[in-house]
């Protein structure tokens, strides 16, 4: 650019500059008459630079204003003139009708056409108008850049169109009375052919979206602003709120249907309808308005009724898992609300329902006699409360089956309906685990599911469906907040099935134990480990000690061989497994074990004892099981009978007893009692013992007198059974305690009073970590640190919380603070 | 926006001629750069420019030797349309307030 500098030395250009208002009215008679001719589409004629050269010379001098103000004039009067008469003429009375809101007598059909005919000329003399004034717009371009621009005027174009927006779409309605303006008539002709549309009709699409695009292209002032856009101030608003009225009918009507899955395939059809109705009809800008009307009106305001259907709510959506219906619920309840609150609670009320039914029904169900082999191993009078435990059992194993099947469906649900949100499975989680926790004897169960799984389950499976199994066995385990509870049952089941040989794999035994460390943590399974691991050293003590007394070669052969398990007292529950109860002054009550088991027993401790010094061994006669070789006498009476001889498996007690009856000449008996003092069992276990060997017809090696069928109690005598027969050789005798079953209520009490204690010690332990390690704290911190450090293992309870911190400060571990405000406690060093 | 490729049959090359009659035989969209004879070029105004291709500049005072600057200038800009550091037109400064006139009324 050349600066004013240099002005002095240039000469202005000479301009043949006339003054005066003819030359205007000149050229204003030029582009008159040429727009005039734009605006009849008779363009070719002109030339483009003899308009534009009168337009530059109008405002270069300095008459730019008059240009404008006449451009506006002749549009004006051509608007007047020219377009509106033939838009008039397209406003029917009908359609004026359909506005004010009274009922038009047409069929839709006429109504759609006659309100087509009315959107089309409305469409083209919008578009004639947009060319045109593009035209206009070159044609002045010069008065754009330079007039409008210098006094800050809305450029011609822009002004044009607001002349079109004031004198066609605002124009009054000269024919009616009411208050309407073209306006009026085409929002109601558009929401009319929307409303056609959805009621299923095909109405012209890109008639309406030209009509949209119209809007979209018009602001309410000159200034156009965004949000300004005639669309978004006058037929939006109108639309939402027809819209809103329509879809608040439609929920209404399906609500009276009472279907609510056709109420949610309603809904998705209608969101897929509005959205392309936003695509291909109207204004993208409408999409998420629209959808927020269908969310508020089909899903918000009457979700509770249709969940709470009788026969299509969601209860039957879950009762019959109705895939389809809870995918579409999923969503439409996704969309209101992110927290998915009311479908948490509805499925959190299922959940506990549907656990509680299956809680309530194992209580009450009785049933068939299923496990008689159970039932036969029990004394004869204990034999009704045995069938009941042994349903018990069962029952308890389809409580976790039927529990396992309850999440299984739930699962598959979560799956394939919610998308595998975050916020349901937590929700399912906590459900699951309320209502297992409700129910009491929940450890106890999915010990022995797991139990019996290992013990019978898993015979002949693949290794998947082992995987299958165990897995459910842990999910359920998750659950269950008294994780301490189940590891004594586990621990008691486990006890069995190793010291028995009942386990059918070790290798899934094991699994499961790294399972379970997986999902709980090393503390909970490092005594189960100890068991394995008790096992395998047993093993091997028991062959070194054969290899052993094989070197020493020297004793006689007729001693028994030995297979002996090592248990550490630590990890083993040793009062669980077995009859013999602790003495009162905690010692356990040994049983007199005849000399050659004690020669025996002596042996094998100094062996024991030479590379492991200063431990004790306890012989616990009731784990243990003894083969026996008896032989017995020809049955008289038959010719060419042999002596017998037969191999029978008992329990070590039972081997005790019968190694009495060694040193008795035929004939002569034994009475309970002296039996009882030279073994000196309980009674219990004695009666208990006795049974196996007296009154089991497979095993019945001893006579009873008297009552030979009833189980053995005192004052009963035995004597050897000479006419014993068999069709085996080798024989075992049930062992009773082998077969892991329900406890008893009296059991039960017991277990859980150990548990009680267990815990007692549990909470005193890390009542007094935490206290060691902030030496104060308060009540109040103190009791929520414990609660989340005992989290893990099981959820104690207040009132054994503050039992425990009384005794703590009874024994000075801790004190009372005084003089602070809440309650604390110090730690006494 | 008006270039050849986009309209099919329309010329390639447009002429603009001075009001003393000098012709000047210009690549239409090299001669697009200015506002004024875009809009006068533009087929779908269908003035009579766009249909003949020939401008006619009756306003442009002197205007074989303006006008022959003016082409040189379009030329110019075309060629370096994507380039940097492009290197100053000469202007001889006895024409410096007419080329002003008609870049102003050419709007380029």
């Amino acid at each position: 650019m050349i600066s004013g500098r240099g002005r002095g030395k240039i000469r202005p250009p000479r301009r043949g500059i006339s003054h005066g208002s003819d030359e205007f009215e000149d050229m204003w008679a030029i582009l008159q008459s040429a727009l005039r001719e734009i605006h009849e589409k008779n363009a070719s004629k002109l030339s483009f630079e003899q308009l534009y050269r009168a337009s530059y010379k109008i405002v270069l001098k300095k008459q730019g204003d008059r240009l404008y103000d006449r451009v506006k004039e002749f549009e004006e009067q051509w608007f007047g003139s020219q377009v509106m008469p033939t838009i008039r003429k397209l406003i029917t009375s009908n359609l004026v009708n359909i506005t004010i809101g009274g009922v038009s007598g047409t069929t839709a059909n006429e109504r759609r056409v006659t309100g087509e005919e009315f959107l089309k000329g409305l469409k083209a003399s919008w578009e004639d108008h947009n060319t045109v004034m593009n035209m206009t717009t070159d044609v002045l371009m010069y008065m754009d850049r330079v007039y409008c621009q210098d006094f800050r005027k809305a450029s011609i174009f822009t002004t044009s169109m607001g002349l079109f927006r004031d004198h066609i779409l605002r124009s009054r309605l000269a024919s009616s009375d009411q208050d309407l303006i073209t306006f009026d008539i085409l929002n109601s002709v558009i929401l009319d052919q929307i409303s056609m549309e959805r009621e299923g009709d095909v109405i012209n699409k890109h008639l309406i979206r030209s009509c949209m695009y119209m809007l979209e292209g018009l602001y309410e002032t000159d200034n156009e602003k965004d949000y300004e856009k005639l669309y978004l101030s006058t037929f939006e608003p109108a639309f939402i709120q027809a819209s809103r009225t329509f879809y608040q009918e439609e929920c209404n009507n399906l609500l009276r249907e009472g279907d609510a899955s056709s109420w949610l395939k309603r809904t998705k059809k209608r969101f897929a309808e509005e959205e392309d109705r936003c695509q291909t009809t109207i204004s993208l800008l409408t999409t998420s308005k629209i959808a927020r009307v269908i969310e508020n009106e089909m899903i918000r305001e009457h979700l509770p009724e249709f969940l709470a259907m009788e026969g299509s709510g969601i209860k039957a959506m879950i009762e019959n898992d109705r895939y389809e219906d809870l995918t579409l619920l999923y969503q439409h309840i996704s969309r209101i609300d992110q927290s998915k609150e009311i479908l948490k609670v509805a499925l959190q009320a299922r959940v506990v329902e549907l656990g509680s039914e299956i809680n309530k029904n194992i209580q009450n169900t009785e049933f068939a006699q299923q496990d008689v082999d159970v039932a036969e191993g029990g004394e004869k009078s204990k034999s009704r409360p045995m069938n009941a435990a042994a349903k018990a059992t069962v029952a308890a194993i389809k409580w976790v089956d039927e529990v396992l099947r309850l999440k299984d469906k739930f699962d598959t649900m979560w799956r394939k309906c919610f998308a595998e949100d975050l916020i349901l499975q937590t929700v399912l989680t906590r459900s699951f685990s309320d209502f297992i926790n409700i129910y009491p004897r929940c450890s106890e169960h999915v010990s022995l599911f797991i139990d019996d799984n290992l013990k019978r389950g898993i015979k002949g499976k693949t290794e998947a469906e082992i995987d299958e199994v165990l897995d459910k066995a842990v999910t359920l385990l998750r659950y269950i907040q008294d994780k301490d509870m189940f590891e004594l049952y586990y621990k008691k089941h486990l006890a069995r099935r190793l010291l028995f040989g009942k386990s059918e794999s070790g290798d899934v035994e094991k699994q499961m134990v790294s399972r379970m460390k997986l999902e709980i943590g090393n503390a909970f399974t490092s005594k189960l480990e100890g068991m394995f691991k008790d096992m395998t050293m047993s093993e091997e003590l028991s062959s070194g000690y054969r290899e052993h007394m094989d070197k020493l070669g020297d004793l006689s052969r007729t001693q028994p061989d030995l297979g002996i398990n090592v248990l550490t007292s630590n990890f083993w529950p040793m009062d669980s497994i077995g009859g013999n109860k602790m003495g009162e002054d905690g010692s356990r009550q040994m049983c007199q074990f005849p000399q050659e088991i004690l020669t025996l027993q002596e042996s094998f401790k100094n062996f024991y004892l030479k590379e492991r010094s200063g431990r004790l061994l306890t012989w616990v006669g009731y784990l243990g099981t003894a083969d026996i070789r008896c032989t017995f006498p020809p049955i008289p009476g038959k010719e060419g009978a042999k002596v017998r001889r037969h191999e029978i498996t008992f329990s070590t007690f039972g081997m005790i007893i019968l190694l009495l009856f060694n040193d008795l000449a035929d004939g002569e008996t034994l009475s309970f009692e002296e039996i009882q003092e030279r073994t000196n069992m309980t009674t219990q276990d004695l009666a208990r013992q006795l049974h196996p060997l007296a009154v089991n017809p497979k095993t019945k090696v001893l006579n009873k007198q008297p009552n030979p069928k009833e189980a053995p109690k005192p004052g009963d005598t035995f004597s050897f059974n000479a006419s014993f027969t068999s069709k085996n050789i080798k024989l075992k005798a049930p062992v009773i305690s082998a077969v892991s079953k329900v406890e008893g209520e009296e059991e039960r009490k017991e277990t859980e009073d150990r548990n009680d204690e267990h815990r007692g010690n549990v909470i005193d332990t890390v009542i007094v970590r935490i206290m060691k390690a902030r030496k104060e704290f308060t009540h109040q911190n103190l009791f929520a640190e414990v609660i989340s450090q005992l989290s893990q293992r099981f959820k104690p309870d207040l009132n054994m919380m503050k039992r425990r911190v009384e005794s703590l400060i009874e024994r000075e571990y801790l004190e009372r603070v005084e003089e602070a405000n809440t309650p604390t406690y110090r730690y006494l060093a | 926006m008006a270039s050849s490729s986009q309209n099919q049959g329309v010329s390639e090359y447009v002429t603009l001629i001075s009001s003393d009659g000098f012709e000047f035989v210009l690549l239409r969209e090299a001669a697009c750069v200015s506002g004024a004879i875009r809009r006068m070029l533009d087929p779908t105004s269908r003035f009579k420019e766009s249909t003949t291709g020939r401008c006619e500049f009756a306003e442009i005072k002197h205007s074989g030797i303006v006008l022959e600057k003016v082409a040189e200038y379009l030329y110019y800009n075309h060629k370096n349309r994507n380039r940097e550091d492009v290197p100053d037109m000469e202007i001889p400064p006895e024409l410096c307030l007419e080329l002003l006139m008609a870049a102003d009324y050419l709007d380029c």
